[in-house]
Parts: structure tokens; sequence; C-alpha cells
């Protein structure tokens, strides 16, 4: 070669390709409403044990917002490498899309969902609505929050764990329980789009008397947010919330993450992913981290959306699309 | 719990007069007539009533949220960083206003044998229209008033059918120059290298080009009329074309780790030149500071004057590696054409090569640009980010053009040269560039080498 600087040029490439220098990678989780918190600590505890197992830097962004809303979002594009949500029904609406498989909640133990939560009331100090039960949300006077069924997962729990209990109550007659739960929704002064705003509407806004909340984010209202102003009235009977998550593998693959997003999500199970969930109060599957915690949350009686409604897909259909029960009894649509 | 309860006391008959009937659903129950009803009191009243005010504000409030959400992915005009943009509802139709401004300074020294002048100048005054209609069809305007003169640099319309096939059609750069395909306000240095000054600058034609592998291997395959070396040109002046293809990998662009930086390939353009005397089809090669080194021999007389007599064939290959603060960028040119002096005809090669490596501090290095981690900011004490860069660059004229196609008492038979760069980004859209550039020869006098050429650039840029 006739050009004396060519040997010149392939020892530059060879240094500048042996220069290491380590740089991070990027995963988006989005997610539902009250789970800030906890992301935020379980993220820094999965980046370091991920660092030391692979030497790699990884820099986890956080989306938070109302289920229904954040899986529109991810339909619509917003390229999320997990989505961590309120309920099943909103993973399926993403796989409608075909960014991920249809079989998504057989990917991961106890059907994708890693922890569990209920609904329970939070009330002002001394209860001054004497609320103990779900009868005493439709007595009139009463002043419930719960954020909006459409847009937010949390609420259509609520809204399903009231239906269950009136359903119980009045020997599985759902004209009855329709009108228990719309006697409940006149009681609602407010509709917030996701359970975080329900919690500042009653919480640091002062309105309503009674919170329905996740169970984690009325632990975390009395112990944290609103020390000594409120207490927690678990119901008689309430209903097993599974938030489940799954790898988004469209845009997983896309972004060469696909590997990462699944060690994320199987760090949910690890003995250390399922402390973090306890200490923000949601109900570990792990038995050992489970008994660890049981003080901390208040005994339930429980059912689940399989057992009362036939899963998520009827319940949605029922009682959430448009012109279906809730629209009826709340007017919407008319 | 209530501070505001003492003034609501003095609101309270027409606070309950307004917002009484805002929901029907939270009217009292039917009231048992037979029973006298409990009377509410006051304090319950107001008890009632600072309940219906917070819940009206808590709906103000969240309108306004709704609002603002709204407002973030609403559609129309917006303006930021990168210009100033309006847009339809659906997105269909876009069109950008953007631009920049460079203003230098060349201070030569030790330039007694060819006097340079120290000078500011405009170097780029490029306003930039750029659209999209019918959502796949984008077009980009790109005059330049550097310099005292106004040139038309792009002018050329997109049509993307997939990510995968595009077709552009216009003036643009053709797909050759890994510094050249760089944008003007993103290059390291002032001027660009010497490989830069074998291959083409813009040109008229048609192109496919497109991505691959989600980004990792791109493709491009062009016709054009074909432009001298480093040349630009808007009229072709003889039947024959220049073909030009391009393939260039990054393997771990999609990636997004540590690797995504690194980019690596190969182009190559080829065609049939023809050279008049008035239009001779080759090109003079000029310094860093902009001076001429190297140009054929030109009298005006078919005897006397080289022009260009059948194939161009000019290779790249190039390569970049952005790792962390790290950047590298190298390519290697060779430009082969087949020229004629008379009745005297030869193929004549020259070559070029540069290598080219930064250091950023405050930000992180790409292909495309610095962006600062912190934007400079005297109140907050933040200054940008800093990068210091180093570059080398040869060109070598073959050895067969002396003296027959190149006067070798004033043109140069090689160029090498040095440069040492500090640039300052404020922000993403000022830059502030500082570089020293010296330059020997071989050959280009009388007797001897040509006198070394040393320039102190500065560069004031703004782009948006």
């Amino acid at each position: 070669m006739r050009f004396r600087a060519v040997p010149l040029l392939l020892l530059t490439l060879s240094l500048g390709a042996a220069a290491s220098f380590a740089a991070t990678v990027k995963l988006l989780n989005v997610s539902y409403d009250p789970t800030r918190e906890l992301y935020q600590d379980f993220n820094a505890a999965f980046a370091k044990a991920w660092k030391a197992k692979t030497g790699q830097d990884v820099e986890i962004q956080q989306s938070h917002g109302g289920s229904g809303k954040q899986a529109r979002s991810v339909v619509d594009g917003l390229e999320a490498d997990v989505v961590t949500l309120a309920l099943s029904y909103d993973i399926d609406a993403i796989a409608n899309a075909g960014v991920l498989p249809k079989n998504w909640q057989t990917r991961l133990p106890n059907n994708s969902a890693p922890y569990t939560s209920t609904i329970v009331f939070l009330v002002r100090k001394g209860n001054p609505k004497k609320i103990k039960d779900w009868d005493d949300l439709v007595k009139p006077g009463v002043q419930v929050i719960t954020p909006n069924p459409k847009t937010s997962g949390g609420a259509r729990w609520n809204y399903l764990a009231a239906w269950g209990y009136a359903l119980r109550k009045y020997g599985n007659d759902p004209a009855k329980a329709k009108d228990f739960v719309q006697r409940l929704f006149k009681n609602v002064p407010i509709l917030d789009t996701g359970a975080r705003g329900s919690t500042v509407t009653f919480v640091e806004r002062g309105i309503g008397d009674v919170l329905l909340a996740w169970e984690n984010e009325a632990l975390l209202a009395v112990r944290e947010i609103g020390k000594g102003q409120f207490q927690i009235v678990a119901p008689s009977l309430s209903i097993l919330a599974e938030p489940t998550v799954t790898v988004v593998d469209k845009f997983a693959n896309k972004h060469k993450t696909a590997a990462l997003a699944k060690a994320y999500l199987d760090y949910l199970y690890t003995p250390e992913g399922q402390e973090i969930a306890a200490r923000h109060y949601y109900r570990p599957r792990n038995q050992a981290v489970a008994a660890k915690y049981a003080q901390q949350f208040p005994q339930v009686q429980l059912f689940t959306i399989d057992q009362m409604f036939g899963g998520w897909p009827k319940a949605q259909k029922e009682h959430f699309a448009d012109g279906a029960v809730f629209d009826q009894i709340t007017g919407a649509g008319r | 719990m209530n501070p505001f309860r003492g003034w609501w006391l003095g609101a309270l008959l027409l606070g309950l007069t307004v917002v009484s009937p805002l929901r029907a659903w939270q009217e009292a129950p039917p009231v048992d007539e037979t029973q006298e009803p409990a009377q509410p009191t006051l304090e319950e009243k107001v008890e009632e009533l600072d309940q219906k005010v917070r819940i009206l504000q808590r709906q103000d409030e969240l309108e306004k949220e709704a609002a603002a959400e709204k407002a973030k992915t609403a559609t129309g005009v917006t303006s930021g960083r990168d210009g100033f943009s309006f847009k339809s509802n659906d997105g269909a139709y876009v069109l950008k206003l953007r631009g920049y401004v460079q203003l230098d300074g060349r201070f030569y020294s030790g330039d007694d044998e060819r006097p340079a002048t120290d000078t500011f100048i405009l170097r780029r005054v490029r306003p930039i229209f750029e659209g999209t209609v019918f959502k796949i069809f984008d077009f980009r305007i790109m005059p330049d008033f550097g310099g005292g003169t106004t040139v038309l640099q792009d002018a050329y319309i997109d049509a993307r059918f997939s990510p995968k096939i595009k077709i552009r059609a216009g003036k643009f750069k053709p797909p050759v120059g890994l510094e050249r395909l760089q944008s003007g306000t993103d290059i390291l240095f002032v001027e660009r290298g010497f490989p830069t000054s074998l291959l083409p600058n813009r040109d008229l034609g048609v192109q496919l080009f497109g991505d691959l592998a989600g980004g990792n291997v791109s493709w491009a395959a062009g016709v054009f009329n074909g432009v001298v070396d480093g040349g630009s040109g808007d009229l072709d002046g003889n039947d024959g074309k220049d073909y030009a293809a391009r393939l260039f990998f990054q393997p771990f662009l999609a990636d997004n780790g540590s690797w995504k930086g690194l980019g690596f390939g190969v182009a190559a353009i080829t065609g049939d030149q023809q050279g008049t005397l008035t239009s001779t089809g080759l090109a003079a090669y000029r310094t860093p500071g902009q001076q001429t080194f190297f140009s054929y021999r030109s009298d005006g007389t078919a005897a006397g004057t080289v022009i260009a007599d059948g194939e161009r064939f000019r290779l790249t290959p190039q390569a970049h590696l952005y790792r962390g603060p790290f950047g590298l960028l190298t390519e290697y040119a060779i430009s082969r054409q087949e020229v004629r002096r008379g009745t005297v005809a030869a193929e004549l090669e020259n070559t070029a090569l540069q290598v080219t490596a930064s250091w950023v501090f405050g930000g992180e290095p790409t292909y495309r640009a610095v962006s600062p981690k912190k934007p400079f900011d005297r109140e907050a004490g933040t200054w940008g980010a800093f990068e210091v860069a180093a570059r080398y660059n040869r060109l070598e004229l073959d050895d067969d053009t002396f003296p027959l196609f190149a006067n070798p008492a004033s043109a140069a038979e090689a160029a090498e040269a040095w440069s040492l760069g500090l640039n300052w980004y404020l922000n993403r859209n000022v830059r502030i560039y500082l570089d020293y550039e010296r330059t020997t020869f071989e050959g280009g006098a009388a007797t001897g080498d040509r006198e070394d050429e040393s320039v102190l650039f500065s560069r004031f840029q703004i782009s948006f």
C-alpha cells in the first residue's frame, strides 16, 4: 500500500476499539399510579445486583399514571421495556395490540403477579363517620373518594370489591348489587384519573370521609404521608388484587433489552425483591417474607376476580366497557 | 382542619346558593315528612360548605392538570432547542424552521512567503426549511449566505415508504464521505479534514436509502450528475453520470449499550467524466486555512490545460467510535481520475487520511452532536460541556502528476496537518471553537518545500 499513514489508521482504530468506558443501558418501566416509591427502591436494588452480576450499569426509567391510561400509552407507541400494571386486563389490551404474546401471563410464576394487595378503607383519625364496612359507604352524607374505573386499575378493583360484597350480601342478586354500587358512587364527589390522585384528594386536599384505596397506598398514608391523621378500616370482605407484570417483547427486542427486562422482572420474585415489595406494603408471594411481614397487613376475607366475576375479560365487558354497568349507574355517555 | 372557617362563615349564604345544585346525586335523600327533620348545626353547615368548596377547587385543579396533559400531546406550534415547528392536528403536515450561523476568525502566523489575510468571516449562514406533506413526503431547503455569496446547498424531497426503503431526489450530499455527511454544525474542527477534499460535497441526483436490522445497517445507492473532488454542482457539463453506494454498519446501535457508538463502513462513487478547457472537471486542493496548495496546470490552451478524460473512481473506508466521553473518527479516501493534457493521458490516484480523537467533559459525544449534561448557567454555576480534540490528516498527490500535469514549483506533492481543538458547548444550540492547525508540505515551492501554514481558528456558532 503506497500510503504510509495507513498503518497509523489501523493502529488508531485498534486503540479506539480497546478503549473501554462503561456506558449505561436504559430500561423503561411503565407502571400504575401508586408504585412510584416501590419501584424507586426496587430499581436501585436491581441496578446494584445487575451491576454486580454483569458489570453493566443500568438506568431504569419509571412512568406512572392510571393503569388503563398507561396501557393505552403503550398501545399508542410508548416504548416500554416492561409494564407493571394494576391488573391483567390492561396488559391484555397491550397484547391485543400485538406488541407482546397473548400468553404473557404464563411466562412468570403466580400468573405474572409477583405481589398482591387488596382494597381497604382509609378514614380520618377517630373515624368520625363511624365507617366499618361497605354498607356505611352508601349512607347519605358520607363522601367516598375513589378514582375513575375508566382510567384507573385501582378504581376497578374498588368497584368490583364493592360489587362482590353486595352480591354476597344480597344472595348473588345482580340488580341489588347494581343498586348498591350506584348508591355508593352517588357518594363520590370527584373521580380522579388514578389512585395517587385520589390519595391527594383525600389526604392533602381534605376532601371526603373515606378513601377506597389499595392497601399499600392506605398503609403508606397512615404510616408515612399523614402520620397520625388517618386510620385504616378493613372491610369484612374485599378482593384479592393481583397487579401483573411482563416484558413488552416488541420494544424490548427493539432496544435489545429483552434479557435485561426479563432479569428485572425475575428479580421481583427473589427474596430481595419480595422484601422490597413487603416494605412498601404489598403482600409478598414468598411465604417466608409474607410471614415476616404478616403483622402489618390487616386480616381481610378475600375473594378473587375469577371466583366472583369469571375473570377480567368478562368483568371488563360487563362493567367497564362503554355503555356497560358503570356507565349506566353514573349516567356517563347519555 | 379548616383554616378558612372564619371567612366562610361570612360567605355561607352565598356559597350555599352557588354550590348546592352542582351534583344531582349529592342531593339529600327523601325526607320522612312524618318526622321533624333534624336541623344541622351551624358548624355542620360550615363543614358541609367547606367540603363543597374544596371539591370545586379540586375539580378545577384536575381540569387544569388534564388541560396541561392534553397540551403536552397537542399538535400545533412548538418551539424549542430544535427550532420552530408548525404541525397539523393529525401530524401529516409539518413545517420546521431551523438554521445556523457560524462566525469564524482565521489568524495566520509565519506567513511571510505566502501572506494570508487574517479575517473574520461568516463561514455559514444557513436558514433551513424542513417539512412533511401527506405523512411520508419530507422536504428540505437550505440556502447559504456565508462568505457574502448565496448558494443553494440543499433542496430535496424524501419519500419514506418504510424505514428500510426511502427515496431522495434533488440536491444533497451523495452518500460517500463520513465527515461530509456530518452536519456542518457537528464537525469536530472548524474545517473538515483532507479526505473530505477528495470526496463529493453536494450534487444533484436520486438515491435509494434505508436502515436495516433496526438501524444497525444503513445502505444507500444513487446516481448523480457528478462533481469534482470536494465540489458541489448545480448543472452537469457532460453526459456522464456518477454512481454512488454506501454501506455502513453500527452493529450495537439498537442495543443502546456501551458500544452503540461504533460504526464502520465503506462507500464508493464512480463514473465517466469529460472536462473541457473552461470546465476541466478537476479540482484544486486547499489547506485547512483555505489556501490553495495544489492545482492542475491550466493556461486556457489544449496543450497546456489538464482536463478530466474518462473514469473517475473514489473509494472511502470509514469508521467512528463514540464510547463514554471518548470519540474517534477516521476516514481514508482514494480518488482516481483519468486525465489528459493535450495528447498525453494518464490515470492519477490521490489519497488522503484523517484520524481524529476527542474527549468530552460534561457531556457525551455522538456522531451527530454533543449534548451537555448541564447547560451553561451562571446562576446555577454550570458550564456546559468542554471537548478537547486532536487530528492528524494528510493528502498525497500521485507521483505521476509532476511535472507534466502540475507545476512542482507551485503545487505541493503532499500536505500533512496536525490540529488541536477546544470546543465549548454552552448548550445544545451554542458552541465556541478554538483550533490550531499546522500544515507542512512536500514540494510546492521553486526550491524545497512550501512554507508551513499555521492558523488559529475561532468560531462562534449558534444553531437551532
